[in-house]
């Protein structure tokens, strides 16, 4: 049982944590390198809070609109120039998570920080003592696959953004402001990056390098789930299983591997991973 | 390098003096870089010469880096994990066996022929049919990852984290590690030089500019990249093992993904694709950091990072070329070679009753979509045919299926008498196919003269090392370059080319194949009237005087009805019809096909 | 240089030597400081510098070493082998140290002690660590397992009844050697473990792990982790599983248990130093510090309190010798001691020296409550074949 929840719990981790890059990759066809340094802001964000002694549940917020406004200045003066070159926006926005990473080490310090929980404890389930904040993970994550599908699939700016995806040129010349769709959604997708920096702090400790280890998995499951939210969640229950399932009967250091690894084969059987194209 | 035909006096005098101020500029660079390695034990201080022999043997993997990602457009995060290779050999060996001679060369053994193994596997892994260029970069990410992981786990036998350190090696002194390391990076360097200017080496750029366009002109651009990959990590290697050997200490961090994405780092700045940039980019940025880095670690790493943002949004040719710009380096300076005729192969007796191309029953389906249906189609040497139909009819997929033997769904295709199977299109084009696209399919960062010469590869192996005065092509290929004036053209870039200069570009490297049979897809979409009678009469020759087959998809009539010997209708996705213009225009069948507007009547002259 | 009379002459040789003397005077004695300001151990890295800072500060304001000024240089070695061979190569062949007293990673102090050997410079390792690493020119001043392990594990058979232990850290030297010797006093007392995990150095998702420990059920967990990251979040993951039992850590310090609030509320620690160690020398030196750093102040702690006690060693070693030889000074620091914030310290059995050893509970409110303190214990024979 106690597997079980760890799978599920730790598949709604990995989700909450590529959803943002996923909504870049999937419109822009941009991978956002910088997207550990944002998980890391989320954490610092957090930290902030607690120093501030707000009430930790304003964390949350205060990361997707900090995630959020930096992903604008971003897209405005790095990823534009960009658009025609992603492998040179792949390493752009690298350098830029160095940049942030030496930044917040200037400003804070390299000290691992301590951060309020929004709640702590366990809850009773299915007869075992579990994690309540990894417990409370699932709905989350559950939570902004609808938000996010439902975005894209009832809104108008949903459907301007499906348009894009599938033809930006053809969008354009039907009236559609592609570069403004671009916009809203980098910012958007680094919002939720930052947002989940802030998800996962309880389980990890807050301190300058805490991204980097998040961003060659999420990259990976990005890479292989297509381009819907649904096939996301897809993509991370799958390995997401396998990583925890290797982790348990074999060992963490293959566990640590598994997603990188099929990932790769994965796109190299099929290129087109999870998607429908 | 001189050519008295083909440019104007004023613009030889300009590509002499850029010349000159380039060479002068590389042999000054190249002066001091022998003068430095002979005088600097005496100059350098030990602390010094010790930062040096490092960052020459992280230079030497630098340098391939700017092989693999400058030159040939594969942006690799790993070529860190085979330097890893190399220097986890030295330590290896030398802790669990000892040092001594017979176990150095073992070492270095084992280091190149690991690391090639793993580089084969890595470029079966990266470069395929249909792979996209963001695969091999997510492949080359996750193998120093992988790497890394295993070192870690190899528990006291690798030293885990802490590495090996305090093994027995060489005893040289730090001078003689100078003198050698720097020596090897020389012959690296020169080495590689001499191989990306020369005119084989041009590949990797054509490789990179348009890989399909290498496929269709018979280049396995797979096995090229695979080949390309194994030395460069072979190189890298060995000067890991430099390192290991050096040093005495190796962990993980020597083949790790920060190492490799600072040796990406380093090649940007330096300048991408120049060979000389990274080299010098390397040795500094490894200097400074080395100085800077006990005084200012996180300010110096805050500049780096964001000199290299900055430099990819900005300045993509890096920081080194702008700062030695007044040197009169970073002009790179195109040799133009002479042209001269080429004889073709001569043509058998089997070969001119063999039809050029022979389709039985081919089709093609997306699923339940049905594009081509029942394809029977036959033609010879010395035939022109025309194939027209409305836009979906299948036109271009019937292209395709002549050409690549994967892409048909049924079906039989054979040129000049080989049936082309489930064989990729560089095969097919080595059956006698050329194919000219629609749309100006060239190499656009190089020149014209290097475009036709890369085009002749199946025919003339280009040299790995040389430049080639003279550059060949057969009779049909020449007249176009001359009719056209590209001929006065063979310096210029290929993107600078108006678009009709491209499309005769294309064609001539097409006919520089020596083709039996020219695909040709709508070739005069966008030409004006003049340039339209020129292909025209380019085309006619083909056919009638050269023996060549030649298949055109084309919209325009009035060009059609010029040259074709006959026209074929497609009409969503079969052959309708086949014959004479005359038959084919005055018919029913094919009037309400194109709809309506039944076609003005010929003029009967 | 002309001359015009011999007064002159006088004058200016007079001036020359006066010249010559001041030079010399102002030779500072140089001691380096290799610490991971970047890595592992760059959570501590902050604690470790401003010690050092004190203790050279108050030396320098009593006179200096042999009337010579102290200088601190402090260079990054990123907290492994590589930085670590680059940091030594600078403090040794550039700045061409005295004496290099530095706080490290066993991956580092591995990768320094050749460039020790080259250089002939003294060195003070002040980390606790595995155990038996041994060099001619290196003293250690910190504890090792054979002080630090038997307080947790008496203490959870005594009064926890504990039997069975369950043993989890990072891969690495110190880890692996830790939880070794863990293993091995556990079994020679008559208990049992029944668990042994390890993570990569780097790692922090404990999950599998910390699920294994649930369905083991083990008396007692003890860890060894490497500091910051990994040693939080293993933390926060076992107590967001509700484990209950008893929990000793191996490498945890006072400053990393403050920034982990209620979530290290319970852990058990056996530390040569702790913050409230109600002593002279203790009360003396947090007062400077505080004095000194004011509200940037980083908890002194057991990776940053022997730092401080190693410059005053450095010091005592120097006067005993007269001089900053190596030759001199190397037998010198095996003899000298210093009555520092932990008590009594002198290098004396076999490079390594006796401590009080404390054991502790942290506190909900971050503080470290002393359950027994164990006095001078021995460090056991490290290096056998030096003398």
């Amino acid at each position: 049982m106690i597997l079980f929840l760890d799978i599920f719990t730790t598949v709604a981790t990995l989700f909450v944590v590529t959803a943002g890059l996923m909504m870049i990759f999937g419109v822009m066809k941009i991978v956002n390198f910088a997207h550990g340094a944002l998980l890391t802001i989320g954490g610092y964000t957090s930290y902030v809070v607690t120093q501030l002694k707000l009430d930790p549940w304003v964390s949350w917020p205060l990361a997707l609109l900090s995630g959020a406004a930096i992903g604008m200045l971003v897209e405005l003066s790095i990823v534009r120039p960009l658009y025609k070159r992603p492998l040179d926006a792949i390493l752009a926005t690298w350098g830029l998570s160095i940049v942030i990473g030496q930044l917040i080490v200037m400003t804070f310090g390299r000290e691992v920080q301590f951060v309020d929980a929004p709640f702590s404890g366990t809850w009773p389930i299915f007869g075992v003592e579990y994690s309540a904040y990894r417990l409370m993970l699932l709905p989350a994550a559950l939570a902004i696959c609808l938000a996010l599908t439902g975005l894209l699939n009832g809104t108008r700016f949903g459907v301007k953004t499906r348009a894009v995806i599938m033809n930006e040129d053809l969008a354009r010349g039907i009236g559609i402001n592609s570069g403004r769709i671009r916009f809203i959604t980098f910012s958007l997708g680094t919002g939720l990056g930052s947002m989940a920096g802030a998800l996962i702090t309880p389980l990890s400790s807050v301190d300058p390098n805490m991204g980097l280890n998040w961003l060659v998995s999420a990259f990976m499951l990005v890479m292989v789930s297509g381009h819907s939210m649904a096939s996301l969640l897809l993509t991370c229950l799958v390995f997401g299983t396998v990583q925890v399932l290797i982790s348990t009967f074999l060992s963490p250091v293959l566990g640590g591997l598994a997603i990188a690894v099929l990932a790769a084969l994965t796109l190299r059987i099929r290129p087109k991973g999870f998607g429908n194209g | 390098m001189d050519n008295t035909s083909n440019t104007t006096p004023v613009e030889q005098v300009i590509q002499m003096s850029n010349a000159i101020s380039h060479k002068s500029g590389l042999r000054y660079l190249a002066a001091i870089g022998v003068a430095l390695l002979v005088v600097g034990p005496w100059i350098f201080d030990t602390y010094l010469l010790n930062i040096l022999v490092k960052a020459f043997f992280m230079a030497m993997v630098a340098v391939t880096v700017d092989v693999l990602w400058g030159y040939a457009g594969y942006l690799t995060f790993g070529q860190s994990a085979f330097f890893g290779i190399g220097a986890y050999a030295a330590g290896l060996i030398f802790t669990h066996s000892g040092f001594s001679a017979s176990n150095a060369i073992i070492a270095i053994g084992a280091a190149v022929v690991v690391s090639m193994i793993v580089a084969f596997v890595v470029g079966w892994l990266s470069f395929y049919r249909g792979a996209s260029p963001f695969f091999a970069t997510v492949i080359s990410l996750v193998l120093p990852i992988v790497l890394v992981q295993l070192t870690l786990s190899g528990g006291s036998w690798t030293g885990s984290s802490s590495g090996l350190t305090g093994y027995e090696t060489f005893d040289l002194t730090v001078e003689a590690w100078y003198r050698i390391a720097g020596a090897a990076l020389g012959l690296v360097a020169i080495a590689a030089w001499f191989i990306v200017r020369s005119d084989g080496g041009r590949i990797l750029s054509a490789i990179r500019d348009n890989e399909s366009r290498c496929a269709y002109l018979g280049i396995n651009t797979l096995t090229v990249k695979t080949i390309l990959l194994v030395v460069t990590a072979g190189i890298a290697s060995f000067a890991g093992f430099g390192y290991g050997a050096f040093s005495g200490v190796v962990a993980p961090e020597l083949g790790g993904f920060v190492l490799g994405t600072e040796l990406i780092i380093w090649v940007a700045l330096g300048g991408r694709g120049t060979l000389w940039g990274p080299l010098i980019g390397a040795i500094l940025i490894n200097v400074v950091t080395a100085y800077l880095g006990s005084s200012m670690p996180f300010a110096w790493q805050l500049i780096l990072g964001a000199s290299f943002v900055l430099v990819i949004v900005l300045l993509p040719q890096g920081l080194v070329p702008v700062l030695l710009k007044p040197f009169g380096l970073g002009q790179y300076v195109h040799r133009i070679p002479h042209l001269a005729v080429r004889e073709t192969a001569p043509v058998s007796d089997l070969e001119k009753t063999t039809p050029a191309i022979l389709m039985e029953g081919v089709a093609k389906h997306y699923g339940y979509l049905k594009v081509l249906e029942g394809i029977d189609l036959k033609a010879n040497r010395g035939e022109l045919v025309g194939l027209i139909g409305p836009n979906g009819a299948g036109k271009t997929t019937l292209m395709r299926c002549m050409s690549d033997g994967l892409d048909r769904s049924a079906g039989n295709v054979s040129i000049c008498g080989n049936d082309i199977q489930l064989l990729p299109p560089d095969r097919c084009v080595k059956f006698g196919l050329g194919r000219k696209f629609q749309n100006a399919n060239i190499f656009e960062s190089l020149t014209v003269a290097e475009c036709l010469r890369i085009a002749g590869t199946t025919r003339v192996t280009p040299s790995l090392l040389k430049q080639d005065k003279h550059l060949t092509l057969p009779q049909y290929a020449l007249d176009v370059v001359n009719t056209t004036g590209l001929s006065q053209k063979l310096g210029a870039v290929a993107r600078d080319l108006s678009h009709g200069e491209q499309q005769a570009l294309e064609l001539a490297m097409v006919l520089a194949q020596e083709p039996r049979l020219v695909l040709l897809d709508e070739p005069t979409a966008g030409l004006t009237k003049t340039e339209r009678t020129q292909i025209g009469n380019i085309l006619s020759s083909l056919a009638h005087k050269y023996q060549l087959c030649c298949l055109l998809v084309e919209h325009d009539l009035d060009f059609v009805e010029e040259i074709a010997t006959r026209i074929v209708v497609l009409h969503q996705g079969r052959i309708v019809m086949e014959g004479s213009f005359r038959e084919v225009v005055n018919s029913e069948l094919v009037k309400t096909i194109y709809s309506g507007a039944s076609h003005a009547p010929m003029e009967t002259v | 240089m002309k001359k015009f009379n011999p007064f002159t002459k006088k004058l200016a040789l007079t001036a020359a030597c006066g010249l010559a003397l001041q030079v010399y005077a102002a030779e500072p004695i140089k001691i380096g400081v290799a610490v991971g300001l970047s890595g592992a151990n760059s959570t501590v890295a902050p604690a470790v510098v401003q010690s050092s800072q004190l203790a050279v500060d108050e030396i320098n304001a009593a006179g200096g070493i042999l009337g010579r000024k102290v200088q601190l240089d402090i260079v990054d070695d990123a907290s492994g082998a590589v930085g670590a061979q680059k940091a030594f190569d600078t403090l040794v062949f550039q700045k061409k140290v005295d004496a290099v007293i530095s706080m490290e990673t066993s991956a580092a102090r591995n990768a320094a002690l050749p460039i020790i050997s080259r250089g002939k410079v003294p060195y003070i390792y002040t980390s606790f660590y595995e155990g038996r690493s041994c060099n001619q020119y290196m003293y250690v001043n910190a504890w090792v397992p054979e002080q630090q392990v038997a307080p947790v594990v008496d203490y959870f058979s005594k009064a926890k009844n504990a039997k069975n232990f369950f043993l989890v850290g990072n891969d690495y030297a110190f880890g692996r050697g830790m939880l070794d010797f863990t293993k091995k006093y556990i079994e020679s007392k008559g208990g049992k473990v029944v668990g042994e995990e390890y993570l990569p150095i780097d790692g922090s998702d404990w999950t599998s792990i910390v699920s294994k420990i649930r369905s083991v059920k083990p008396d007692a967990l003890i860890s060894a982790t490497a500091g910051g990251a990994p040693n939080v979040s293993l933390a926060k993951q076992l107590k967001g599983s509700g484990l209950g039992i008893p929990y000793g850590n191996l490498a945890i310090d006072e400053g990393t248990a403050k920034t982990m609030g209620d979530v290290a509320t319970g852990m058990y620690l056996s530390a040569s130093y702790l913050g409230n160690i109600d002593t002279v020398e203790n009360n003396k030196f947090k007062a400077a510090m505080a004095a000194k750093f004011g509200g940037e102040l980083k908890t002194p702690n057991e990776l940053s309190v022997p730092q401080y006690e190693a410059v005053y060693l450095y010091k005592a070693a120097v006067e005993k010798a007269g001089t900053t030889d190596s030759a001199k000074v190397i037998p010198a620091l095996g003899v000298v001691s210093f009555n520092g914030p932990r008590g009594v310290v002198q290098m004396n059995k076999s490079r390594h020296t006796p401590l009080s050893m404390r054991l502790g509970e942290v506190q909900a409110d971050g503080t470290i409550k002393i359950l027994e303190t164990f006095t001078k214990v021995d460090p056991g024979n490290q290096c056998p074949n030096l003398k």
